[in-house]
């Protein structure tokens, strides 16, 4: 059975920090677009740590929710694609190959979480910052839309180096970048085809919702709700 | 050219390279052999530690193989070599635990930076205006060896001084040892948000005079007054990693009871924004209300005060702390007396309980006084402060750190200000007191008196364009790298590591320039330092502590001496006491009916005190609270901005007694009605081409009151008034929220 990668995230332990967020940046070569075009709504963030008011001062509560490409197994943005350039891979992921992306914008307009993403310009990379590049991730080019991939160069990375030593993945041995940094542990990454990986269960949690999941879209991200506090609970 | 030189530069496509005259700019491009030996595009990883803040977290970089346009020899052109391409966590290093925060994450942007310092440099212009012209090293050395010639010549060695940001590594005592072999002043460190209050606080309650460590993973109740624990405060990588086991246990573990977490602040953080309850309290006021929990939990007689020990001592009261009866407590901090008797009870009868204080409690004119009541209320619940038994709170055995026999900023500057012909040569390395103070100080102006000032920092920013003379450093993923822990472990953690990659430009490693200066000086330095270099020096210091045959070798694999290390240590030291304080009422610089609101400065979660504005993934950062990008904003309460008329995205104009600024406007419900908030980090005037010119800097209109014990910088101790301003400069503020796509109506605007 081939992979099925999907991702759970804990809001009860994410504290919003952000590190997700550029750790993403770094990982997949994400330029910034500066002061006057992010001002017009162009900046790129993957991976956005969403904030949310309940209730007025003093009596008032935030709560985080870090959103990115949900890898919908119905996905909004791949049917509208003209040029088959949002496609569904075997293992799950909703790909975005750049080569074919004619920049239409018809999937940014289709996806109902907003996580993709347009250059409209080439991207800068003022020299040396150009250093800094990931030699795995393509650079995008202006006209090209760009999203989430669930960092499918380090999932590809571990398949072929398990395959080289003839052995099947292990639970945890693939973490996208921002799982990687996540500081409280918020975000867990796997196989959903594996009922043993720890994103499957996570993912039969009570506390379990996807976002959105009314629409059809059959996202692979659950999201943990946040708990409150009692003081029986447990002990 | 001699043959050796030829072999050294082969031609990118034969002879024409040295061809002047060839029109395409590529056929010109020498091409050098390589360092070092790589495999193309396979992945190497090597440690590193993070420079950004003091919690000094173990990194791993990934390190390839790639093309990078260099100059060697004097010649500029391309070479194959190894560099950074990512930074992660460390998974060995104890207090990164595999993780990185979002600042760690970006800080590769330090060495790739466009607008780094690349080669030494000379003033050539009038002092503070920016023309600097490239020299060489050779010349750079004579001019810093020349003037300290100068002074030994006239006895005058007193009259150099070192200038530094807080350091927790052997460059510090690298410092210390040439200043005082030279005869030169004691160095002194520009620390104003430094928590030097809690350390004399921890010092007289429990005897060590250093930051806690807290095992907030362990922890069933946290209580925080004002700490930042989960942004930018202490320790913040491995209290986020506790704060989620807290919540969720350990990631593969049955999840244990879910821990509470209560944030008492005016201005909702980050931090706070996690809280299960956000309460909260008049400034200054925080040391009231510890000891009103106190209060409580000793009339329900949930803990005996007997076994307080020092730390209830340092409180004039205790233990029966008559005056700080809820009702009481009720007037002074605004938090329901049925609240504070509540929170009391769960507190005291949810251990492993701890009480957290930071930020700005500690920047009030009675900050010690609220660092003794939490410590107080600490040892009362069973945290007695040697972090060994069943005590989540603890303090990290480790060397002792030079920097607290520096002097602080805040006394230098006062002097030098009254006698400015005592400091003759200044060694600035990595610290900008003049964007970073408050304008009382007239650090800008006395600064510019001293006749010499040489900077061995990367940037230009508001002081280094004050120097004479630029000695640029390596970058930290090019040099070897060491830290000493203060707090995120039960320790001790020394972080290591030589350079990940070699310097890609015409720098030079700031300890290597000094003992070769060192060297240079016509009157040698009596006795001479004991190290040729810092790579010699930094293996001295953990054969030190760790005396087994391999560990040099292991240090530099692991990336430290890190437990279960065979390492011996020193017992902190021991100092306890002073006299008992009781409650004062903060005092505040601006009369209140003038200056209506209590004016609260704070750490941003992308650039902290301001030291990070220059790096563009921070500038682009959406702030987490208000998802703001390449802005500076203030924040106010609705009911306070209905009642000015003040609309979201408004410029307002915030005065005090020292100086106004203008900003837009966040209406945030999670600040109190009388309190105006502002993130430090922007406005910078001179500080490379992502942050020069760019909002406003809340630095520049504080008062310079002061916490009397320590003479440190009480930051959040100033009164302000704001109002609308009608024809607004330039400040705009960029959101990341609301509409992610463009709209037709919004072109042309």
């Amino acid at each position: 059975m081939p992979h099925h990668w999907g991702m759970a995230v804990d809001l009860d332990r994410c504290t919003g920090c952000e590190a997700c967020v550029v750790a993403c940046h770094a990982e997949n070569n994400i330029a910034t677009v500066g002061d006057s075009e992010a001002a017009r709504g162009r900046a790129m963030h993957w991976i956005r740590v969403e904030r949310y008011w309940e209730g007025e001062f003093p009596e008032v509560k935030v709560k985080f929710r870090p959103v990115f490409c949900q890898q919908c197994d119905n996905a909004p943005c791949e049917p509208v694609c003209p040029t088959y350039a949002s496609a569904h891979s075997e293992e799950g992921l909703n790909a975005q190959i750049y080569n074919r992306c004619i920049g239409t914008r018809y999937c940014a307009n289709a996806c109902t979480y907003n996580v993709r993403f347009f250059n409209f310009y080439p991207p800068a990379w003022e020299k040396p910052l150009h250093l800094q590049l990931n030699p795995d991730v393509s650079v995008r080019e202006g006209g090209v839309m760009e999203k989430c991939t669930f960092c499918v160069q380090r999932i590809n990375a571990a398949e072929v180096a398990a395959g080289m030593q003839k052995r099947t993945l292990m639970d945890g041995e693939i973490q996208p970048a921002c799982v990687q940094s996540c500081t409280a542990n918020a975000l867990v990454f796997g196989d959903l085809n594996d009922p043993e990986s720890a994103v499957s269960k996570l993912a039969e949690s009570p506390r379990g919702t996807k976002l959105l999941e009314e629409l059809g879209t059959k996202p692979k991200v659950t999201y943990l709700l946040k708990e409150s506090w009692h003081e029986s609970r447990g002990a | 050219m001699d043959r050796r030189d030829f072999l050294k530069i082969t031609a990118a496509s034969g002879a024409s390279a040295t061809l002047a005259s060839c029109g395409n700019p590529e056929h010109s491009m020498v091409r050098f052999i390589p360092e070092e030996e790589l495999s193309g595009g396979v992945a190497v990883w090597k440690p590193s530690i993070c420079p950004l803040c003091p919690a000094g977290c173990g990194m791993l970089v990934r390190v390839m193989d790639g093309e990078a346009e260099v100059i060697r020899n004097g010649k500029k052109g391309t070479i194959q070599m190894g560099l950074a391409k990512k930074l992660e966590g460390n998974p060995n290093h104890p207090i990164s635990q595999g993780k990185l925060c979002v600042r760690g994450q970006a800080a590769i942007q330090v060495t790739y930076h466009p607008d780094r310092i690349i080669h030494p440099l000379k003033r050539s212009g009038a002092r503070g205006t920016g023309p600097f012209q490239e020299i060489t090293w050779d010349e750079a050395m004579s001019m810093l060896v020349s003037q300290l010639n100068g002074l030994a010549a006239s006895g005058n060695q007193k009259a150099a001084v070192f200038l530094t940001k807080p350091m927790r590594d052997q460059r510090q005592t690298l410092i210390s040892e040439f200043s005082s072999r030279f005869g030169a002043s004691v160095p002194v460190t520009f620390d104003p948000l430094g928590d030097h209050v809690l350390r004399r606080a921890n010092a007289r309650s429990f005897g060590y005079d250093q930051l806690p460590t807290f095992d907030i993973g362990r922890s069933r109740y946290v209580l925080s007054f004002g700490a930042d624990f989960l942004g930018t405060w202490n320790s913040p990588v491995t209290q986020s990693i506790g704060y989620g086991d807290m919540r969720q246990g350990k990631l593969q573990d049955q999840p244990a009871k879910r821990g509470k977490f209560v944030q008492f602040e005016a201005r909702m953080s980050q931090t706070g924004a996690n809280a299960d309850e956000w309460i909260p309290v008049n400034p200054g006021t925080e040391g009231v209300l510890a000891l009103g929990l106190a209060h409580v939990i000793m009339k329900a007689g949930l803990r005996k005060p007997e076994a307080v020990g020092a730390a209830g001592s340092q409180i004039a009261g205790w233990p029966g702390l008559a005056d700080y009866a809820p009702e009481e407590v009720e007037k002074r901090t605004g938090v329901k007396a049925e609240r504070v008797k509540r929170i009391a009870k769960e507190f005291a009868n949810n251990g492993p309980a701890i009480a957290i204080i930071g930020g700005s409690p500690l920047a009030h004119t009675n900050g010690m006084f609220g660092a003794l009541a939490v410590n107080a209320l600490n040892a009362l619940i069973g945290n007695a402060g040697a972090g060994n038994g069943e005590s989540p709170m603890g303090f990290m055995r480790q060397p002792k750190p030079n920097a607290d026999q520096n002097r602080h900023f805040e006394s230098f500057i006062a002097d030098a200000a009254q006698n400015n012909e005592r400091v003759k040569v200044l060694l600035l390395h990595e610290a900008n007191p003049v964007y970073g103070s408050p304008p009382a100080w007239r650090v800008r102006e006395t600064l510019s008196k001293i006749p010499f000032i040489a900077s061995f920092g990367s940037f230009i920013d508001e002081t280094s364009i004050l120097a004479d003379l630029i000695l640029p450093d390596h970058s930290f993923l090019e040099s070897w790298v060491d830290h000493i822990a203060e707090s995120g472990d039960s320790g001790p953690v020394i972080g290591l590591a030589p350079p990940a990659m070699h310097a890609l430009h015409q720098t030079r490693a700031m300890p290597d320039v000094l003992l070769d200066a060192s060297r240079k000086l016509a009157k040698p330095l009596g006795p001479p330092m004991p190290w040729k270099s810092y790579e010699e020096m930094l293996k001295a210091s953990v054969e030190a502590v760790d005396p087994s045959k391999d560990a040099w070798k292991s240090a530099q694999q692991l990336g430290g001496v890190m437990p279960p290390a065979n390492v011996s240590l020193p017992a902190p030291q021991t100092t306890r006491g002073g006299s008992p304080l009781s409650y004062s009422e903060p005092q505040f610089d601006g009369d209140a009916g003038q200056f209506p609101f209590h004016f609260l400065p704070f750490q941003s979660q992308a650039f902290l005190d301001g030291s990070l504005a220059h790096l563009p993934w921070l500038q682009e950062l959406p702030d987490v609270l208000t998802t703001a990008m390449w802005s500076s904003w203030v924040e106010l309460n609705p009911q306070t901005a209905a009642r000015l008329g003040i609309a979201a995205g408004d410029t307002i104009e915030v005065s005090s007694n020292h100086g106004n600024l203008q900003s837009p406007a966040v209406i945030s419900p999670g600040i109190a009605p009388n309190i105006i908030a502002m993130p430090m980090g922007q406005g910078h005037e001179t500080f490379t081409r992502f942050a020069s010119g760019r909002g406003a800097n809340p630095i520049s209109i504080l008062a310079p009151m002061t916490e009397p014990e320590t003479g440190s910088l009480a930051w959040a101790a100033t009164r302000v008034r704001v109002a609308k301003v009608q024809s607004p400069s330039k400040s705009k503020l960029i959101l990341f929220a609301g509409s992610l796509r463009e709209h037709p109506e919004d072109i042309g605007r």
